[in-house]
Formats: C-alpha cells, structure tokens, sequence
C-alpha cells in the first residue's frame, strides 16, 4: 500500500507575465525517487524551490503526510522546511564554518539540540557520506564533490522527510559525479524519499520510481523509467532523452 | 630649533593627555556606529520599503550634513532646546557615532549584497528564520569582509575628532591650540599633534589588519597572496 508523504497540487509561479511554472501536481509516496529531466528553463528548480517555499508559489496547495502546509505561518513553514531536506547545485555550504559546524548548525540553532549531542550526530552523519576525515575542513578547502556530500549529510542530520535535490551533480567535475551519486543511491536505497533533478539519465534510468518530463513550466510526460526513456509518447520527450543520452556519453 | 624642541617636550605630557580623551571619542563613536550601523544595514537590504525608505533618509541626513554643522546643531541647538545638559564631550561621541553609523551601514551593506544569495537559502531551507540566517550565516560573513571599509571608517573618524575641539573637547587638536597661541611656537605645536595623528592612524588600521587576518575563513584565498 503506497504511503503518500508529499502531495503537490497545481502550483503555479509567475515572473511578471512569464509563467515559469503552470499548474504543477505531484505526489509522492514513502520510499520513491522522482526524478525530473527536462530543458533547462522547464521549471524543475522552480518546482522543486517551491516545494519548500523558498520561492513563494502564486497558486496552489501542498500537504506534508497529509497535513496542508500553511507556509504564510512562519511557524508552520519553518517547521515544515526542517522536515524537507534540500540539496543545492552550487552546495550553499556555509563558507564561515567548517564541514562540522555546517552540518552541526541546524541541529544546534533550529532544533535546540545540545551542542555536544548535535556534534556527534554530525560526525556520524559525516561518516556516513565518507568524509570522517574532513570534518574540520573548512569550504574552501574541499574539492566540489565533498562539498556536496557535506551539504548532503547537512540536509540528513536534520531527518528530512523528504529531500529535495536540485540538479546536485551539475556544478561538478565529471570524476567527481560518480562519488555524489554513490551517496544518493546509497540514501535511496534505504528508503529515503527523493524529489531530484538531474541530467544523469543512466542513474535516472536505473533507480527512479518516476520519470517526469518537464517542459515550459508544465510536466508534459510522466512514467517508469522504461517508459520515458525508451517508448515516450510525447515526440519531445524522446528528443530531449535522445540527446541528454548521447551527450553524456551513455548506452542505451 | 631647540626653542621648539623644548616646546614640544614641555607640551607632550598634555598633548597625550588629549589622545587619550580622543581614542575615547573615537572608540564610542565607533561602537555606536558598529551597534546602530549593522541593524540599519540590516534593514536596508532585508527589510520592507517603508523602512529602507526612512533608513534611507536618515543615511541621506548624517552624511549630507557637515560635522560642524550636525556639533553645532545637537549641542547648542538640540541641547538648549530640549533642556538636556549634556556635556561636549558626550556630544562629540553622539554626533560622531550617528554620522559613523550612516557610513558604516553602508559598508555593512555593500558586504551583505556581496554575499552569495545562496548562503540565506541554504539557511532557510534548513528551517531557519530570517533573523536566525542574518545573525549566524550572514552576518558573520559580512562582518568579516567589512574589516577593511572598517578600517578606512576609523581613519576617518580619527580625523573628525579633532572638529570637536570647536564645543571645547579637551582632545589633542583642541590643547595644541591652547598652547600654541599662548607660547606662540605654532609650527612645532601642530607639528607633533600632526605626528599623534599619524601613529594613531597606524595604530588603529594595523591592528584592523590583524584582526582581518587573525578571522579570514580558512582556504579562502587572498588578492596577492
């Protein structure tokens, strides 16, 4: 029995009269992996920065395990925001502190945990990503690929609901993709529920639950993996597979 | 010139007495623009148009009116008028701090706009309030780049200090006058009240430079270095 954690409905935003995102519904079960392909300027960062009202919908209504969020309450949004993980293109690690403190920060000044308590959840959570070794490292002194695991492990330590991954692989070097999407497998594979957008479309097409096709701010296409990426019905679709295929030099 | 020599020996001890009551000055005045400076700033980028609007205006008084002219003002003007019997000396930290606050709001502005917007989203998204994400993700950082706009705003405001020997604040300008016009040695009076000046100015933005290195985030590199 799928267990609905997240459900989106027609969400809308707006720029001016440029409508970014039109009427947007998802939902997501306990345990999925969404993931959003498409253009870019499809929508999919907005969607997902909507999601967590980071950018302010115009229209449309989101329940969190079934309770509607009222993100006009500060109270109920920053509630809410510390059960949705996100995870940014460009890591936003917090430059001033070290991969620790980053990761310890949100468990410190949000949850009111003990500073000693929260800093063993962030080593633990550290480890988890392979970076025992880095802790006291700050930004700066870490290589793309850490500095994603460390926004990751500071999304984690904070038991996310849901994580939000927003193009997580796409600031990076290619030799460095491989170890980022290692700890998204891994998450996945222990049943973390995932809304991501990405452009890998042989991890897309391997673990998704969901493939959703994006285009002008509408999703014009969703289904299994098999389906989006081998018998899409929409002639868009299979272009835009087509060529995400071959440019990231993958067999289909 | 051994007659200015003497000058100058007889006149330091009263001299440094004044860089004392200066350092005091200028110390206050920039306190007050740091604890006043940084909410303005704040304000001014974060908050909403009613009030970047009035935050502009009072930006637009302390730095459109001259120093002597805002002294004048609060300590014959303001003091008389409201029947507040304030000392010169206070005066001059007041007036001084307000102007300093207006300038050191922008330098705080300037080094919040040059954050990455990404840093408040990132704070956000873990469910931090704003006030949360300005005090322990923003202005940390902001703090930090703001050391050398700092360190230009106290060489400044070193300087204006020694206006406020125009109320009678016993600070070096006002005692090398004393002296000068009463022993008439006014070069070699001036003179080393210039040079307090000078080693003051030093002192104040080497030690800024030391704090700025001593607080630089690790692995984040350096224009020439």
């Amino acid at each position: 029995m799928p267990e609905p954690i997240l459900r989106i409905e027609n969400v809308s935003k707006r720029y001016g009269k440029k409508e970014v995102l039109r009427g947007a519904s998802l939902t997501v079960n306990k345990g999925d992996l969404k993931i959003l392909i498409g253009p870019s300027g499809a929508g999919k960062s907005t969607l997902l920065q909507c999601i967590n009202f980071l950018v302010r919908p115009d229209e449309g209504r989101i329940w969190l395990e079934e309770k509607e969020v009222h993100y006009a309450h500060k109270r109920d949004l920053y509630a809410y925001r510390q059960k949705v993980g996100m995870i940014f293109q460009d890591f936003n690690l917090f430059d001033h502190l070290t991969a620790l403190e980053n990761v310890r920060i949100g468990m410190v000044k949000v949850k009111g945990m003990a500073k000693a308590q929260a800093g063993e959840r962030a080593v633990a959570e550290l480890e988890r990503v392979g970076l025992k070794e880095h802790t006291q490292k700050y930004p700066a002194q870490l290589s793309g690929g850490q500095k994603q695991r460390v926004s990751i492990a500071r999304a984690l330590a904070m038991d996310p609901k849901v994580m939000l991954l927003d193009e997580p692989t796409s600031a990076l070097d290619p030799e460095l993709i491989g170890e980022v999407l290692a700890v998204i497998r891994d998450l996945g594979e222990n049943g973390m529920t995932m809304i991501m957008a990405t452009h890998q479309i042989a991890f897309a097409g391997s673990l998704a639950s969901e493939i959703i096709f994006m285009e002008d701010g509408r999703i014009s296409e969703r289904g299994t993996p098999e389906k989006i990426l081998f018998q899409a019905e929409n002639a868009r679709t299979r272009e835009f597979c087509a060529k995400i295929a071959e440019f990231y030099g993958e067999k289909r | 010139m051994p007659e200015g020599l003497i000058a100058i020996a007889d006149a330091l001890p009263y001299l440094l007495q004044g860089s004392v009551v200066t350092v005091i000055v200028v110390f206050g005045a920039m306190g007050l623009g740091l604890i006043l400076g940084v909410p303005l700033a704040v304000g001014q980028v974060y908050g909403r148009p009613a009030l970047r609007r009035a935050i502009g205006v009072y930006v637009w008084f302390f730095r459109g009116i001259p120093l002597l002219v805002l002294l004048f003002l609060f300590y014959f003007g303001l003091c008389t008028a409201l029947d507040v019997n304030l000392s010169a000396f206070t005066v001059a930290i007041i007036v001084l701090g307000l102007i300093s606050s207006a300038y050191q709001s922008q330098i705080f502005r300037g080094a919040i706009l040059s954050l990455p917007e990404g840093q408040l989203k990132a704070a956000r998204a873990l469910g931090m309030s704003d006030f949360k994400a300005i005090s322990f993700i923003v202005l940390p950082q902001a703090l930090r780049l703001a050391i050398p706009g700092w360190s230009n705003e106290y060489s400044i405001i070193l300087k204006d200090s020694a206006v406020t020997y125009a109320l009678g604040v016993a600070e070096i300008m006002a005692r090398a006058h004393f002296v000068a016009t009463r022993t008439y040695q006014q070069l070699p009076l001036y003179f080393t009240a210039g040079v307090i000046f000078l080693i003051l100015t030093w002192m104040g933005t080497r030690g800024l430079r030391v704090l700025e290195e001593k607080v630089r985030i690790p692995g984040y590199s350096q224009h020439g270095a």
